[in-house]
């Protein structure tokens, strides 16, 4: 027997209600087609809405449109269409010739004795009525927003309805954001990191390459938003930059310098640049030997301009060829312009940003005008990357033998994902590893990119949650269903998304795939984080210190 | 549309298909294509319900030795065409019938007995049969006979029994059927639909 009233609490009654048609065909892995009622117009209707089927048996699903197609009884209409003045002809005809299909792609069920729906492992009958979801339906499937659920958007024509991501979710596995460039995929990132820091679920080790995270960012209309550190001002947010010049003029407020001694440099550091800088397979395997050979000093002694007789040994011994040590020392140049590099052993930075992070505080390396060099980015956060993940690793491990806490959950966010995790590299850096290992350490990723193509295919099917703005290269968005089942149908749903604050989220942290305009980043987004422009009471409680202190 | 009391004729041949009626001239309101019409059967416990759709007067001897007449004079042709004994003959498809108050879409039980009265539908009768539109398959499932012609008589009489302000949107509900019916052929529904423009 059918419960009703349990299954109308969860979606809603229907009585009374037209629906927008009914199931005719289709299957579990291509989607549903759906007859639409020659009364509706299909003009008002949108790829990405939420229908609500009501299966025979009182089983419910719950579908996302997909596609509309125009459809027709007899294929010859195409060629023998009614007059084009004869608007009888075409009302007659729109009533049973012709007609409107929809494709739906059946994401969850619930069946009448349960309270909460599943995913989907069947499909309804033919002629289950199919209704349009109501706001009630869409909100009861993404819950309320709470501490672990964020609310990022609203389900396109719904905007009284929230989708909230669930947090642990999302941090609980490596997640992308993608999109091309301009579509809002910075914004849509630090509306995230600000959710992951404020419900405090994770801290996160920002490499902030274009300066858009940590201190106040310019949109492209001017008007000046936000930074993290200054939407948590309560130190939850530290900003280390590479360029302390920069991050000064841009006024931003700087928590830590990072300078990186030359000695603290090891091969596989540099190996992950060798694209870049141009080191042949033989010089890239030549760096390990000339490491052990020349000591923790390898990159300044290959840098002094004074003859090291270590290195002419070397060559008279045929240890190394002439011309590939000439190539590593002429490549290595490069190092010198990298004004983050010093002479000799360095400081204890790494140290410093792991007990930063482990202690709750999230880290935006400000890369200023480094980042505009693409192999210092990949430097430096590969080299943060791979010390960091280090002692999680060791710490993990301590606390599995109960010598110690298990770290926090770490969310490391690369932007440029793809020249990290590229088929050619992914298999042995760090990166690749972090993604592929899900949450062992407590490590996970948050890439944000624009080529999701150039992503290695094992890496892009371990990401669990992916929220993507709009692509267009068929590469691209292939790329992004990788590893998705049914994912055929979101394609069309996913070209056709807004080039601005619109998005499709998909994976770990959602129940269903779901097309959300984004929230503002705005006031609004400010106050629900707890930071108020507070120039003026920060003024105000300057005044009653200074009374306090000198009288009025 | 006249009242329904007056008969417009008698059964004189009948099937479960349909039924034949005839009528003497002069009757003023002879029948007409398209037109809906009841006779009574199961001794009065049912009335078939008809769709005129072919109506015919044969000749006689006399007509034939008058035609060939040079000349013919008023009287002769009145006499001929008014007071001959010769009937006007209709054919009517059984499109339902009545039993009770209940209007039932589909072939009758029995036909009608032979000379049982042929009365018009009514204007409220038609409307109150009309408003379903199951009885437009038994008509196109018809063969030799001009189905579409019919309907669209049919419909369009259907239509005039209503206000005015429900014409279009019964037509157009109809002709709807009929595309679903005939959708296959495309030059017939498109024929069928121009014939049904309000």
């Amino acid at each position: 027997m059918t419960n009703k009233s349990e299954m109308d609490t969860y979606f809603g009654e229907r009585k009374g209600e037209t629906p927008l048609g009914m199931v005719v065909g289709g299957s579990l892995s291509s989607g549903l087609l759906v007859k639409l009622d020659s009364r509706l117009s299909i003009e008002r209707l949108a790829v990405g809405r939420y229908v609500v089927i009501q299966g025979k048996s009182g089983r419910k699903f719950f579908g996302l449109v997909t596609d509309i197609a125009l459809d027709a009884t007899n294929p010859d209409l195409v060629r023998q269409p009614p007059a084009p003045d004869d608007a009888f002809a075409a009302e007659v005809y729109s009533r049973q010739v012709a007609y409107g299909m929809l494709s739906v792609s059946p994401m969850l069920m619930l069946d009448p004795e349960d309270d909460q729906p599943r995913p989907n492992k069947t499909v309804p009958a033919h002629f289950a009525p199919v209704h349009e979801a109501s706001a009630e339906d869409v909100e009861r499937v993404f819950g309320a927003e709470d501490e672990k659920h964020l609310f990022l958007g609203t389900p396109l024509d719904m905007e009284a309805v929230h989708v909230n991501l669930d947090l642990d979710r999302f941090v609980e596995r490596s997640s992308g954001v993608f999109g091309k460039s301009g579509t809002g995929k910075s914004f849509l990132t630090r509306i995230l990191l600000a959710g992951i820091i404020r419900a405090g679920r994770a801290s996160a080790l920002i490499f902030d390459m274009h300066n858009d995270y940590g201190w106040a960012v310019k949109e492209e209309g001017g008007h000046e938003v936000k930074g993290l550190r200054q939407l948590f001002p309560g130190g939850q947010v530290s900003v280390v930059t590479l360029d302390e010049d920069t991050s000064r003029s841009r006024g931003s407020k700087v928590d830590r310098v990072l300078k990186i001694g030359t000695q603290q440099i090891e091969p596989e550091d540099v190996e992950m640049l060798s694209g870049l800088l141009g080191l042949s397979d033989v010089q890239t395997g030549a760096l390990p030997f000339l490491r052990r050979r020349l000591g923790p000093g390898w990159i300044d002694r290959l840098l002094s301009d004074t003859p090291d007789d270590e290195l002419e040994k070397m060559v008279e011994d045929e240890r190394i060829v002439s011309s590939t040590l000439g190539a590593i020392q002429r490549k290595f140049e490069f190092f010198r312009r990298m004004g983050f590099l010093v002479p000799g052993a360095g400081d204890d930075a790494v140290d410093d940003i792991f007990r930063r992070l482990n202690q709750g505080s999230s880290v935006v390396l400000e890369f200023g005008r480094y980042g505009n060099t693409l192999a210092a980015y990949i430097l430096v956060a590969n080299y943060l990357t791979r010390r960091v993940h280090e002692r999680y690793v060791r710490k993990m491990n301590e606390a599995v033998g109960k010598k110690a806490d298990e770290p926090r959950p770490l969310v490391i966010v690369i932007e440029e994902a793809h020249k990290f995790l590229d088929p050619a590299v992914a298999g042995h850096t760090v990166f690749g590893n972090i993604a592929r290992e899900l949450r062992k350490y407590n490590v996970t990723l948050l890439i944000v990119d624009q080529r999701p193509s150039g992503i290695d295919d094992e890496v892009m099917s371990q990401i669990g949650t992916r929220v993507t703005c709009l692509l267009d290269n068929e590469a691209d968005i292939r790329a992004v269903f990788s590893g998705v089942s049914g994912a055929g149908a979101l394609r069309e749903v996913l070209a056709r998304l807004d080039t601005r604050q619109q998005a499709l989220i998909l994976g770990h942290a959602v129940p269903m795939p779901v097309v959300v305009r984004t929230r503002d980043y705005d006031e609004a987004f400010y106050q629900w984080l707890g930071a108020t422009d507070d120039a003026g009471e920060r003024k105000q409680r300057a005044k009653r210190g200074s009374e306090a202190l000198f009288g009025e | 549309m006249t009242s329904d009391d007056k008969a417009i004729g008698r059964v004189t041949r009948c099937s479960t298909r349909g039924f034949v009626g005839a009528v003497r001239l002069p009757e003023p309101e002879w029948p007409v294509f398209g037109t809906f019409c009841r006779a009574e059967a199961q001794q009065g416990h049912s009335q078939v319900i008809g769709l005129i759709y072919d109506l015919s007067i044969e000749d006689d001897e006399l007509a034939r030795q008058l035609a060939a007449t040079e000349s013919l004079s008023p009287e002769q042709l009145a006499d001929s065409q008014v007071n001959r004994q010769v009937p006007v003959e209709y054919r009517a498809l059984a499109v339902g019938y009545r039993h009770g108050e209940r209007f039932v879409q589909s072939l009758p039980p029995q036909p009608p007995l032979t000379l049982a009265p042929i009365h018009r539908l009514s204007d409220a009768d038609v409307r109150k049969f009309t408003a379903q539109l199951d009885f437009l398959k038994l008509v196109i499932a018809v063969q030799e006979i001009p189905v579409d012609d019919l309907l669209a008589a049919a419909l369009q009489t259907a239509a005039a029994a209503r206000p005015e302000s429900e014409r279009r949107a019964y037509l157009v509900e109809a002709a709807a059927e009929c595309a679903r019916l005939v959708g296959r052929d495309l030059t017939r529904l498109e024929s069928l639909v121009r014939s049904l423009r309000p």
